[in-house]
Order: structure tokens, then C-alpha cells, then sequence
């Protein structure tokens, strides 16, 4: 699985492959690659969205730092 | 010379001659005061009433406020806003008094300070209806409020470069820095003071002259505060001056005014935006700039609540993906009891491939179950599981 993609490009991905789960379209010897491919990009999303996060948090933190500071 | 009389003699008669023809009578005359001394503690008040014609002094005489009268002077400054001081017209009520030590006099008994006060407006207005008149561009009347370019100036966001006209050491400057320096925000200011005289008969030209100043370096200021201190009885006149007023008009930067006063708005101030006192002129900068902090709290808020609305919308569609997947996973199956038939290490999905004799592998959960096909038949109905 490529880990370039962005998490918009995963999730888009990860939604295609969920649907099909959902609609029960996958030949069932293809079925266990399909959901370990969702897996892998279930878990980059994931790390994506806790990396957003935490970039959210770290820069929310420097501009109470720099408010602190111009006080 | 034999004919001679005493100088006492002659100056009884002259007493009984002026007391006879003025005895009681109170006349009323309108004319400038100089040569204004005041003496507070006695509460008396020496000038000389003087008539002028083209220019030339054409009559002058003594003339004497005392004790109880001294009122009538208070009462000229805290009316008219202007002290009582040489150059003043003034219409008062007086009596002929003669003494023969002191001379010719006229007791001053009252002032008409209704008409000095009719006068003073009467300048006003005309001074007002010159400036609209002749600064068309610059100075417009709409509905009783004077719009000019510089009081329509918008505000920066954030003000901060000041230039202060006051004068130096005064009520006003200390109250106007105080008010900033001491700001519960703890903002920070740059003030430039432009220090002169902000009262007398020059006051008007020096302001005009420290508004040149700034206009040379105008790019270096948000705001001018011309600021007086609050309370004072100082001359109103400065800030009712022609020349002044226009140049306020169609000042670059925008002007706030503070000259202390509660009674009633100079020109200048109309030119401006007038915040009374120095004090608050000075509030209303802080509040200025915490209106706009306000306002960067309030994004602040708006950005942290979409951004976390948007996160958790993400978090909850990857939860919902991880238990569709989980369902759909052959371990899950096999978990719920369903079998995966293999034949040939394939996974046989269509049945028709399945033949009697045929070698299968049924996986389980646990187990597996090698089988040989002895039989195949169709269901007759489809099984409901």
C-alpha cells in the first residue's frame, strides 16, 4: 500500500472498497485481500487523522504561547 | 492768585456736581476691558473700559469690580468658557462714583453675560456656515451633524502610533497617559507628544502649527489626541478658531478631541470625533483595540469548534468503515458459524464445479473437515438462515 496518499486519497479508497463490502459484490476468494486492503487503509487514515490532530493542538499551543509572550 | 480755593474744595464740588447729576442712576455701556487686574483673595477687580472706533481708541475710563460684585466675573468664565482678561467686549451695568482721593470711576454692578453669550454663538455660527460654505469638498451639514473627511475616517484595526497635542505638564497630558499606560489589557502604546500651548490668544496658530508636524511624518500615526485637562476654565476660543477647524476637517489622520469641557462643543470638535476628556479619549482607544481582540478570540473559537466538528466526523466514518470491514472479514464469518468449502486449495464459490467423488475441504472455525462427495441435490426452497 502506498503511504503517499493524502487521507483524502485514502479515505475515497477506503470508501469504494467499504461500499462494495456493504453490497456484497466481492467474490468471495477475493474477499480476505479486499479486507486486508481496507485495513491497511483504515489504519493510514487513522494515523492521518492523529497526525492532523495533533498538528491542530501543537499550533493552538504556540499562538497561546505567543499571546503569553506579547503580554 | 489771591482768588485761589483749596484743591479739596475744588474736588468737593466736583464730587457734589456728579453726585447730584448721577446720584442712583445705572447706566448700561458695551465696551472691551483692559489693564485687568484681578485680586482674588480680596475679591476685587481694577480695568480701564475702553471704546474703540476704526481701529483708535476714542474713550477710556477707570472702572472697579468689588467684593460684592466680584460674583459677576466667575460668573463671565464659567458661563462663556473664556477668562476675564484684556481684548474682552463686554455690556455691563455700571454707576458713576467719584472720590476724592481716587478719582472718576464707574462701579461695574453687573454683567450681561447673556449678551456676551448671544455674541460668542453668533461668531459660532458664522464660523460654522464659513467653513461648510467654503469647504465644500472637505466639510458637509447633514441633519444638524457635521460630516467631515476627517471625522469619516476609518479607524485602523488596531491603533497603537499616537501623536498627542497638549500642553505640557498639564491635567490633560497626565490624565491621558495615565488612562493609556495604565490599561487593564496591558496594551502596549506609542505616544509622540507634540507639546504647546493649548489656551490663549495664539493657541489656535500653535496647535495649527503642531498639526503641520504631524501631517509631515502622517504615515507614522494611527491617531491625533488633542487633549486639555478636564474642568479648567480655560479659553474655549482656540478650538472655535476658522483656520483651525478647516485644517482639522481635512486632516489625514484621524483626529479625537479631549478638551475638558461638558457644556458645549467647539468647532474643532464637531471637525473631529470629541470624547469629551482626556480620559476618554484614551478609554475609548483601549476599548478600540479590545473590541478588535474580541473579535480574534471570537475566530479563534470558530476555528477550533470547526476543526473539531470536522475531526470528529472523520473519526466516526473510520469507526463506522472499521465495523463494516470487521462484519465482512472471512474470520468474522467463520466466527458466526458459516463454513468455506475449499477444493484444490481454492475456495469454491460456484457449485457447479462440484461433482460426486469430488475430494472438499470444509474450514470451520477451529477445524477442518476433509470430505469425499457421494451425493449432490438442489434445494428445493431457498434456506432462510
Amino acid at each position: 500500500m502506498k503511504s503517499e496518499l493524502n487521507y483524502n486519497e485514502a479515505y475515497s479508497k477506503l470508501q469504494d472498497l467499504v461500499e462494495q463490502l456493504e453490497d456484497g459484490n466481492i467474490p468471495l476468494d477475493k474477499l480476505a485481500a479486499n479486507v486486508k486492503q481496507a485495513n491497511e487503509l483504515l489504519a493510514i487514515c487513522e494515523n492521518k487523522l492523529r497526525q492532523i490532530q495533533t498538528d491542530i493542538e501543537t499550533a493552538a499551543v504556540k499562538v497561546s504561547k505567543t499571546d503569553k509572550r506579547k503580554k | 492768585m489771591n482768588d485761589s480755593i483749596r484743591l479739596s474744595t475744588l474736588t468737593q464740588l466736583i464730587q457734589d456736581t456728579i453726585q447730584s447729576r448721577f446720584e442712583g442712576e445705572v447706566f448700561t455701556v458695551s465696551a472691551r476691558i483692559m489693564n485687568v487686574k484681578k485680586y482674588e483673595s480680596s475679591r476685587r477687580c481694577y480695568l480701564t473700559l475702553e471704546e474703540y472706533e476704526f481701529g483708535t481708541k476714542i474713550t477710556e475710563i477707570r472702572a472697579v469690580f468689588w467684593a460684592n460684585t466680584y460674583s459677576e466675573i466667575e460668573k463671565f468664565e464659567k458661563v462663556l468658557r473664556q477668562p476675564f482678561r484684556d481684548g474682552a467686549e463686554i455690556t455691563c451695568k455700571v454707576k458713576v462714583r467719584y472720590h476724592k482721593v481716587y478719582g472718576l470711576n464707574l462701579d461695574v454692578l453687573q454683567i450681561d453675560v447673556a449678551h456676551a453669550l448671544g455674541t460668542l454663538e453668533l461668531e459660532r455660527q458664522q464660523t460654522l456656515e464659513r467653513l461648510v460654505r467654503e469647504n465644500p469638498e472637505t466639510i458637509q451639514l447633514f441633519d444638524g451633524i457635521y460630516r467631515t473627511y476627517n471625522n469619516r475616517l476609518s479607524l485602523p484595526m488596531v491603533i497603537s502610533r499616537i501623536a498627542l497635542i497638549t500642553a505640557p505638564n498639564s491635567d490633560g497630558q497626565r490624565d491621558f497617559l495615565q488612562e493609556l499606560k495604565q490599561n487593564k489589557h496591558e496594551y502596549q502604546f506609542s505616544i509622540t507628544e507634540f507639546l504647546t500651548t493649548i489656551q490663549g490668544d495664539n493657541a489656535h496658530q500653535l496647535i495649527l502649527e503642531q498639526l503641520q508636524l504631524i501631517e509631515q511624518s502622517k504615515e507614522s500615526f494611527d491617531l491625533v489626541a488633542i487633549v486639555r485637562g478636564g474642568g479648567s476654565l480655560g479659553d474655549f476660543k482656540p478650538f472655535d478658531d476658522y483656520a483651525l477647524s478647516a485644517y482639522v476637517a481635512k486632516f489625514p489622520v484621524p483626529v479625537f478631541t479631549g478638551i475638558g469641557h461638558d457644556r458645549n462643543q467647539s468647532i474643532v470638535d464637531l471637525m473631529a470625533r470629541e470624547q469629551k476628556t482626556p480620559t476618554k479619549v484614551a478609554a475609548m482607544i483601549v476599548e478600540h483595540n479590545f473590541s478588535f481582540e474580541n473579535t480574534l478570540i471570537e475566530l479563534r473559537r470558530r476555528v477550533t469548534d470547526a476543526t473539531t466538528r470536522q475531526l470528529d466526523r472523520a473519526t466516526e466514518r473510520l469507526e463506522q468503515a472499521k465495523r463494516i470491514i470487521r462484519l465482512s472479514s472471512p474470520q468474522d464469518i467463520l466466527n458466526r458459524g458459516f463454513a468455506i468449502i475449499m477444493h484444490n486449495n481454492k475456495i469454491v464459490v460456484d457449485p457447479k464445479i462440484i461433482t460426486a467423488e469430488m475430494q472438499l475441504q470444509t474450514i470451520l472455525k477451529n477445524e477442518t473437515i476433509h470430505s469425499t462427495v457421494t451425493k449432490k441435490t438442489k434445494n428445493e426452497k431457498r434456506i432462510e438462515l
